[in-house]
């Protein structure tokens, strides 16, 4: 018995059993109550701060990606309007796919990288890249190329975890009330969309607004029905400050991931602007699409979420 | 006290090899950047090499390298067992554990040890008669195994689950996350892993492990096969155990692990693992190690020695087997998904070793291992579970891991037209045809190039138009990622069926 160390064997008196049952009482509820809070859903306070840029809306064109979408956003005002110098600032490209950057599957990883050089410019103190993926998300990272392109520009690029979450929470009702959201996509400074504009079999296209299915995690493919409805709440419930369309080559046919590089065509076109239904309906434009066929850019309209009329915009194309 | 020098060599040995062991396993995942090829411990072992090249009747990429082992025997003796077996080594400790004292009599094996030469002998005529049964008790396989499915999904859901507490609960988020981020893409895997019944791999391993309490290292003396083969070549070892001086008190005799030594102090060379415990355990300092001229044995050992009836019965077991597979026409079934390309069901199930490899570096965890499902034969073997997870596009990972080819190494062009089965819409459960709603998850995630779901225009009774998803069976090759996204509950609306089925 003498190896067996003392506090084995020591007697519990009825005091210390006493001890133990408050200090119990103490700390479970605590632990509760943190861990509630710790799931506890939550409005997203950033929203509606209303900035503006110098125009509706920027088409840049240009061969170099990269420096189409820099010439793209200066024109809409610059970086430092989004981004305060120590933000939080949330790129968020589409990474859903476990395709090569040609095969226009995901955001060229060339218009990530000018984006996170452009916060990092701005001041940001951190500049956060993930997608919620379709394909395996190791192999989508790597494939797309975004990781290297991102993390070589000094972004934090990472996997998003399912545990990380918050839950939507809308002033009105809203079917997409209660759905886990990627933390960090809530817990910003600035929410950067960079959505890559092509053809999706159920929303006739995938441009920014269903982009944002990106930050959901739990089981995505209910969102599905009634998608224009969900998307556009979606849309509403991250605000994103700053879009950035990546039309540099457009998948037109088996999308939303394709793999035929005869479906994939080049438009050498960067959009930039606040707007999420203006920059949707001219990216219509860009392949010859009706706005009316995409659910959820009818449901925006609707619902006064952006401009739709192309005509009355104040719209600057440049070529970089 | 540098007496023991030999032992702890021994034993630094043993958990070096133990350590790489359980490292080549852990780094076989998503990009397999390891430093050693997952497969090292298998092309190694000569049993499971020599047995399935000799059933399968193939030559098999690392057969050389068994071959070097077995040579290596011829030399030294059963090095292997006391050296390098990891299984050996998880023995070794459970003893330590459970028999704190080594004077404890153990059971006397005896005669008992030629179980193990039965063992070796059914799996080598079974191999003759076309059947592969080494990986039934091969230690290689069986460690391997439970390292897979059990020790490293244990130990990383017990990290990843201390994380996320300590981030959650104990609300210390801001100060791990970034470490949990990189442990999480490094060491830990994106995923924890789960393996179906994981629990019966488990029991089959600490049954194995119980056995040390009948004599430690019981497994290695009486039934494993792999040993018996190294016993086989060790038997002819130039290397051999000296007594230089010996008074007979026989206290190296109970302390043999391997109950090697015999009451005349000779010993049975087939029988030494060589863990030099006896150099140190003799009170004359009169035992050692060397190579020397053939000495004259007191006693010559006649291999396994078994009878003429023992001999036919061992030979009629596996034909026997064979028989029943021959006569009474076993379908090579396969009522489940296998890995992209494995080889066709009656051989697969020859071929693979059950090591769980492909398992543990399947991306999205849906490799499985099978019950008895495909029958007794196809106990352990790979299958596909589309709900736990789909078969990665462009993912050739198994087939590089698979120590003895029975999924092969495709090229990525190669993989993406291999077929695994054939998609097929439950139109009674789909959320378009049977409720008429907007979907497509099914299409969208499909991941042929030119879509292998194809979308019909579907009239609801309401007037509305949705699109329906329909299969191309020219086009799919039932990688199931349309079943693993299918947001039909509780069963999916979308389900690979197997390619024989």
């Amino acid at each position: 018995m003498e190896h067996i160390p003392s506090f084995f064997h020591r007697r519990v008196t009825r005091r210390d059993f006493l001890r133990l049952l408050g200090a119990l009482a103490v700390t479970l509820p605590a632990w509760s109550l943190a861990g509630r809070h710790a799931h506890a859903g939550q409005t997203n306070a950033r929203r509606k701060k209303g900035i503006k840029g110098d125009h509706d809306l920027v088409v840049a064109e240009g061969a170099d990606p990269y420096a189409t979408t820099v010439r793209a956003v200066e024109a809409l005002g610059g970086m430092g309007r989004f981004v305060r110098k120590g933000a939080t600032v949330v790129v968020k490209p589409n990474i859903g796919w476990d395709r090569a950057p040609e095969q226009a599957g995901n955001t060229h990883p060339e218009v990530v990288a000018a984006l996170v050089d452009l916060c990092r410019t701005a001041g940001a103190g951190r500049v956060n890249v993930f997608d919620v993926t379709c394909n395996d998300a190791r192999r989508c990272y790597d494939t797309s190329g975004i990781r290297e392109a991102a993390e070589a520009h000094g972004a934090s690029v990472y996997l998003a975890s399912d545990w990380d979450v918050v839950k939507a929470r809308f002033a009105y009702e809203s079917p997409m009330e209660g759905w886990p959201i990627v933390r960090d996509a809530v817990a910003c400074d600035t929410f950067i969309n960079v959505p890559v504009l092509k053809h999706h079999g159920l929303t006739r296209l995938t441009i920014a607004m269903k982009n944002l299915m990106g930050v959901c995690t739990g089981s995505r493919g209910t969102i599905h029905q009634g998608i224009g409805r969900k998307l556009v709440d979606l849309t509403d419930f991250i605000s994103p400050e700053l879009i950035v369309v990546d039309a540099t080559r457009v998948l037109l046919r088996n999308g939303p991931q394709g793999g035929n590089l005869a479906d994939v065509e080049h438009r050498d076109t960067v959009l930039a602007s606040t707007d999420p239904v203006l920059a949707e309906t001219f990216a219509c434009s860009l392949v010859d699409v009706d706005p009316d066929e995409l659910p959820n850019l009818v449901e925006a309209k609707a619902r006064g979420l952006g401009r739709p009329d192309l005509a009355g915009a104040d719209i600057l194309r440049l070529k970089a | 006290m540098n007496m023991n020098r030999l032992v702890r060599l021994r034993r630094f040995s043993q958990i070096l090899c133990l350590v790489l062991f359980v490292y080549i396993l852990w780094s076989t995942t998503y990009p397999l950047s390891g430093l050693l090829p997952p497969e090292t411990f298998f092309k190694i072992n000569p049993l499971v090499m020599v047995m399935t090249a000799l059933s399968g009747r193939v030559g098999l990429v690392g057969l050389s390298a068994a071959l070097v082992l077995v040579f290596l025997t011829l030399v030294f003796g059963r090095f292997f067992c006391g050296w390098v077996c990891p299984l050996g080594t998880m023995l070794d400790v459970t003893a330590r554990l459970v028999r704190r004292d080594r004077w404890r009599r153990s059971l006397r094996t005896g005669r008992m040890r030629f179980i193990k030469f039965g063992v070796l002998f059914f799996v080598f005529v079974a191999a003759l008669a076309g059947i592969q049964a080494a990986w039934v008790l091969d230690p290689m396989v069986i460690m391997a195994r439970f390292v897979s499915l059990n020790l490293i999904p244990a130990a990383t859901r017990t990290l990843d689950g201390a994380f996320v507490f300590a981030m959650t609960t104990l609300g210390l988020r801001e100060v791990l996350i970034d470490a949990y981020r990189w442990l999480r893409e490094s060491f830990l895997g994106i995923q924890v892993p789960f393996f179906a019944h994981a629990v019966v791999i488990l029991l089959f391993f600490a049954l194995i492990l119980s056995s040390v309490a009948l004599a430690p290292r019981f497994w290695c003396r009486c039934v494993c096969p792999l040993g018996a083969l190294y016993a086989l070549a060790a038997k002819a070892a130039w290397m051999r155990r000296l007594v230089d001086i010996c008074k007979h008190c026989t206290l190296c005799i109970p302390r043999c692990r391997m109950g090697a030594i015999r009451e005349d102090m000779t010993y049975d060379k087939g029988e030494c693992i060589l863990c030099m415990d006896c150099v140190y355990d003799c009170p004359q300092h009169g035992t050692r190690f060397g190579i020397i001229a053939r000495l004259p044995e007191r006693r010559t050992e006649s291999g396994p020695g078994i009878s003429r009836r023992n001999f036919l019965f061992l030979l009629a077991l596996p034909l026997a087997t064979l028989g029943r597979r021959v006569f009474a026409g076993t379908p090579a079934r396969a009522g489940v998904i296998r890995p992209p390309g494995a080889l066709d069901e009656e051989v697969f199930l020859d071929r693979c070793v059950r090591c769980g490899n492909c398992m543990k570096v399947c991306i999205t965890n849906g490799l499985q291992p099978l019950m008895f499902e495909e029958g007794l034969e196809g106990l352990w073997t790979p299958r596909l579970v589309p709900e736990i997870g789909y078969c990665e596009y462009q993912c050739t990972l198994c087939g590089q891991v698979c120590p003895t080819g029975a999924i092969p190494r495709l090229g990525v062009e190669e993989k993406k037209r291999t077929r695994l089965g054939l998609a097929v819409v439950d139109r009674s459960l789909c959320i378009s045809w049977a409720h008429g709603q907007e979907c497509l998850v099914c299409e969208e995630h499909c991941p042929v190039a030119e879509k292998a779901i194809k979308v019909t225009e579907r009239r609801t009774p309401s007037g509305a138009v949705v699109g329906a998803p329909v299969v191309d069976p020219e086009l799919c090759v039932g990688c199931g990622i349309c079943q693993n996204k299918c947001p039909a509950r509780p069963d999916r609306a979308i389900r690979v069926q197997p390619l024989s089925a």
